[in-house]
């Protein structure tokens, strides 16, 4: 980052978010989903990365805020009252105005939960929005009245479109939505960028350095963390609101656990603090997680038969083992690694 | 013969900042000296990477001969050097005999705990011989033996400290500031004792002192550290009589403790 | 009533086990200051490896017996992994680490074991009634080695000079490190001992609650909790927090239709409700990391 200068790096993401914008009407159709998968994981991750590298907490549930988002924007769509949606296509709100209140609502769950958790270490976290992501999980299965459960599901009716602008998960509205989701992202990235420069972002890396000097100095440090949670929590829920237009159908199959841990394994590979490396990490954890999937549906691996829980065992195994080799030998994360690696090659020039 | 303790050009580095640059120390079998300096002065830091707490940048510490650098704190204390860490550091929450037996206890790590446990087992009736030893020299401790080292006093605590370094029979016993927080009259009695050690046992001292008459009355001779470098050395006597040390150190003639 | 008294039974039964689980936590703890993500997978697999055994025609006490070494022996591994490279792990970093072991773990029991739940016959499947109230067995099972299990941990630990050990590197881990203690030795057997216990804890509930490949995370939720209630280190609230958590569940499970019908999926909110509460409490008196 002290490779760049501000300015230099507002143009870059300026030019490289249109890049992936107009990246969208190029791809073949085929690789539009994992594309958008890929804007979608950014935008989590690019919370998480601020949490866990500033604040030095970890969140197991940003899968949770995901899917809060993805339900609440599709139940606000479809109406709320279940006996509704079955009589009154009208039911429900727009769509674009539910995709806007799936992050406010993640945010205040966020804030309500952290403000206990966040004061203290940073295993109380962690293992407290675990909870909370099964629990969430429990309930969405639970409450099937609600939620549609995972039989039948909750199909979305109403497309998501603006003014005749149409996103969605199939054909042209895929393309749109792609481009919006990577509009996102660079949006996210400069917003993020522009929060670690300013006066509180120097608060926040006064807190990354050394939580008791910053308390000394009389920065509120549980205040500035529960503002890097409730960001996350958005984020992930924006993400998540996005994703259910992508899907056009909810099921609480959709959302593992493990899905919180690949978010942290995103950010683990990215750099923690790095938002840049948060969306290369994206970028590169679910291209892994799609070529697992492949590689795990074959039937036969090396010689191997492979078991039919090949591709949970591969996606869980694989990205487990990601985590522990480069919280061992890299923790500072892959990408600031390489980078460091970099610099120690240009000095010895 | 070499002696039993020598340092050598040792540069101590937390991160970017530089603690001990460059230090030179020796200390003969027998001897008592000290390391006196302001807070701050690298003493505790050249006196915990002597004692394998951390590992030195560059430098050399040898202790009867041998080449301890970098090694650990283990092998160190089996080597004869063991310390009174500043603060007491006693095990707050076991009673002062456990304490004093966990002194004899790490000497016989070797990396692992379960053959540390059978070596320790097989040796029992020389640590209880031991164990008599010290509650002869320490007869506080005898009394306290059963009581959470936690809940005694500052002094009683530095005399726990004291007596589980000397559980493994040190050569050399490092005591880093032994007089901190404790009343005049307790300090006067801990280093009347530690002398006594010095002359009737054979065990040599380092003293790491901030209050600098109590290291030259206790010590023949000391090093004046200043800012990570050793500024001045020599015997007690001379360096009591120096200006630097008058001025900075002892109040400038008049006797401060 | 008697509906009452017999889901105070029933918790005080699985808050056993849930107490073995957070006292595992509280040691690894307080011995080592890292938190061990792993240790509900320890407990899932102690009742795997019990299953696996008894399905081979083992006799169920060996079965038990053979399992519990070999979870401590993967507890042992793990905590070398946990500890990390001296100097570059955190604790934070050691956190993540458990975490990604306790995946690895599932991963593996998915590959070995498959994703059908397993369990084996309990101790005994004639229960007694007392006042209306039925008590299986194995519940008192459960009940007495935890107890049996806690009293042994901490004579032990005030006792035997390896305990001392233990203690010593909690009280202060400099000293511990100036008198010789080699730390990372030390964090080995404490999570190998841990892993014991657990695994303990595991293959008892395992005859009343099935085991399956992703069991780990909902056990280790709840060790933690009732860890939570010592704040990490006391052993012997842990003991507590653990059957006031069991029983909590119970009725959370038992009476939650108050609120909604569908309470047995909200077992996991006494955990966290719990520790929520408890962490804001506790926050009330002390701040900072």
């Amino acid at each position: 980052m002290r490779l760049v200068t501000a300015s230099a790096r507002l143009v870059v993401t300026l030019a490289a978010g249109a890049a992936a914008v107009l990246l969208a009407y190029r791809l073949d159709p085929n690789d539009i989903p994992i594309y958008m998968n890929m804007g979608l994981a950014a935008l989590v991750a690019i919370g998480l990365s601020l949490l866990m590298g500033f604040a030095g907490q970890i969140s197991l549930g940003q899968g949770a805020f995901y899917a809060l988002g993805a339900y609440t924007a599709a139940i606000l769509t479809v109406g709320l009252d279940p006996d509704d949606r079955l009589i009154d296509p009208e039911a429900g709100i727009a769509p674009w105005a539910a995709v806007l209140v799936a992050p406010l609502l993640t945010a205040l769950v966020a804030a309500v939960v952290g403000v206990p958790l966040l004061r203290l270490r940073g295993h109380y976290l962690a293992f407290a929005t675990l909870a909370l992501h099964l629990i969430l999980i429990a309930a969405l299965f639970a409450e099937d009245r609600f939620t549609g459960g995972q039989d039948p599901g909750l199909i979305i009716a109403k497309p998501l479109e603006v003014a005749g602008f149409a996103m969605g998960g199939v054909g042209d509205a895929a393309r749109n939505l792609a481009a919006v989701i990577w509009a996102l992202v660079a949006l996210a990235l400069l917003v993020a960028v522009n929060l670690v420069r300013s006066r509180s972002g120097r608060a926040l890396r006064a807190i990354a350095t050394s939580e008791a000097a910053a308390a000394a100095a009389g920065i509120n440090v549980a205040a500035y963390k529960l503002r890097l949670f409730v960001l996350a929590a958005g984020l992930a829920g924006l993400a998540g609101g996005l994703f259910a237009f992508r899907l056009g159908f909810l099921s609480p199959d959709a959302f593992p656990v493990i899905i919180s841990i690949e978010f942290v394994v995103i950010v683990v590979v990215g750099g923690l603090g790095s938002v840049y490396g948060a969306v290369l990490g994206a970028i590169a954890i679910v291209w892994l997680q799609d070529w697992l999937q492949q590689l795990g549906t074959r039937e036969r691996l090396l010689g191997f038969d492979l078991p039919v829980q090949a591709p949970g065992v591969f996606r869980i195994g694989v990205f487990a083992l990601i985590l522990i080799v480069v919280m061992l030998f890299l923790p500072r994360g892959v990408l600031p690694a390489l980078g460091d690696g970099v610099r120690r090659l240009r000095r010895l020039r | 013969m070499s002696a039993l303790l020598e340092v050598e050009g040792l540069v101590v580095r937390y991160g970017p900042a530089i603690a001990v640059d460059g230090v030179s120390l020796k200390l003969g079998a027998g001897e008592r000296v000290a390391l006196i300096g302001p807070n701050g002065a690298g003493k505790s830091s050249l006196l915990n990477a002597i004692c394998g707490l951390f590992k030195p940048a560059a430098g050399r510490v040898r202790v009867g001969g041998r080449n301890v650098t970098g090694r650990s704190p283990g092998e160190i204390v089996r080597l004869g050097v063991t310390q009174v860490p500043e603060g007491r550091q006693v095990f707050a929450t076991l009673p002062v005999e456990a304490n004093l037996l966990l002194g004899a206890f790490g000497r016989e790590f070797r990396g692992e705990l379960l053959t540390a446990t059978m070596r320790y087992v097989r040796r029992k009736t020389q640590v209880q011989e031991r164990l008599e030893r010290v509650y002869e020299l320490l007869p506080k401790l005898h009394e306290l033996r059963e009581r959470p080292a936690g809940q005694t006093s500052g002094g009683e605590q530095q005399m726990v400290a004291i007596g589980r370094a000397l559980m493994a029979e040190p050569r050399l016993l490092a005591v880093d500031e032994l007089s901190l927080g404790l009343a005049p009259l307790v300090v006067q009695g801990l280093s009347e004792f530690l002398r006594r050690l010095n002359e009737e046992e054979g065990v040599a001292l380092l003293l790491v002192e901030q209050n600098a008459a109590l290291a030259f009355e206790l010590c023949e001779r000391a090093y004046v550290l200043e800012a990570g470098r050793c500024v001045l050395e020599g015997p007690s006597s001379e360096l009591e009589r120096s200006e630097l040390v008058r001025t900075a150190y002892l109040g400038g003639g008049l006797e401060v403790a | 009533m008697t509906e009452l008294v017999q889901l105070v039974v029933i918790g005080l039964s699985t808050g056993s086990a849930f107490a073995l689980v957070g006292i595992s936590f509280a040691l690894i703890f307080r011995t080592t200051n890292i938190v061990n993500f792993a240790q509900g997978a320890f407990a899932v697999l102690g009742g795997q490896f019990t299953v696996w055994l008894v399905d081979k025609e083992w006799p169920t006490a060996a079965a038990a017996i053979v399992a519990v070494l070999l979870v401590t022996a993967v507890g042992a591994l793990v905590g070398l992994l946990a500890v990390g490279i001296r100097g570059l792990t955190t604790p934070l970093a050691s956190l993540v680490i458990t975490l990604g072991v306790a995946f690895v773990i599932q991963a593996l029991q998915l590959l070995a074991f498959g994703d059908r739940p397993h369990t084996y016959p309990a101790v005994s499947e004639r229960a007694w009634t007392v006042q209306g109230v039925v008590v299986q067995p194995q519940y008192v099972l459960i009940a007495v080695v935890t107890l049996v299990a806690t009293l042994l941990l901490t004579l032990v630990l005030r006792r035997t000079i390896i305990g001392y050990a233990l203690v010593a590197t909690s009280d202060s881990v400099r000293a511990a490190e100036l008198v010789g203690l080699s730390l990372r030795s030390i964090a080995v057997v404490t999570f190998a001992v841990s892993a014991l216990l657990s695994a303990i804890a595991g293959l008892l509930l395992t005859p009343i609650q099935p085991v399956n490949y992703d069991s780990d995370v909902a056990i280790a939720i709840n060790g933690f909790a009732a860890a939570a209630f010592g704040g990490l280190v006391s052993i012997r609230l842990a003991f507590v927090g653990g059957l006031v958590l069991g029983v909590a569940q119970q009725l959370v499970v038992g009476y939650g239709d108050v609120i909604t019908p569908q309470a047995r999926q909200y077992e996991l909110a006494a955990a966290l409700v719990i520790m929520l509460v408890l962490i804001g409490w506790r926050s009330r008196k002390e701040t900072v990391t």
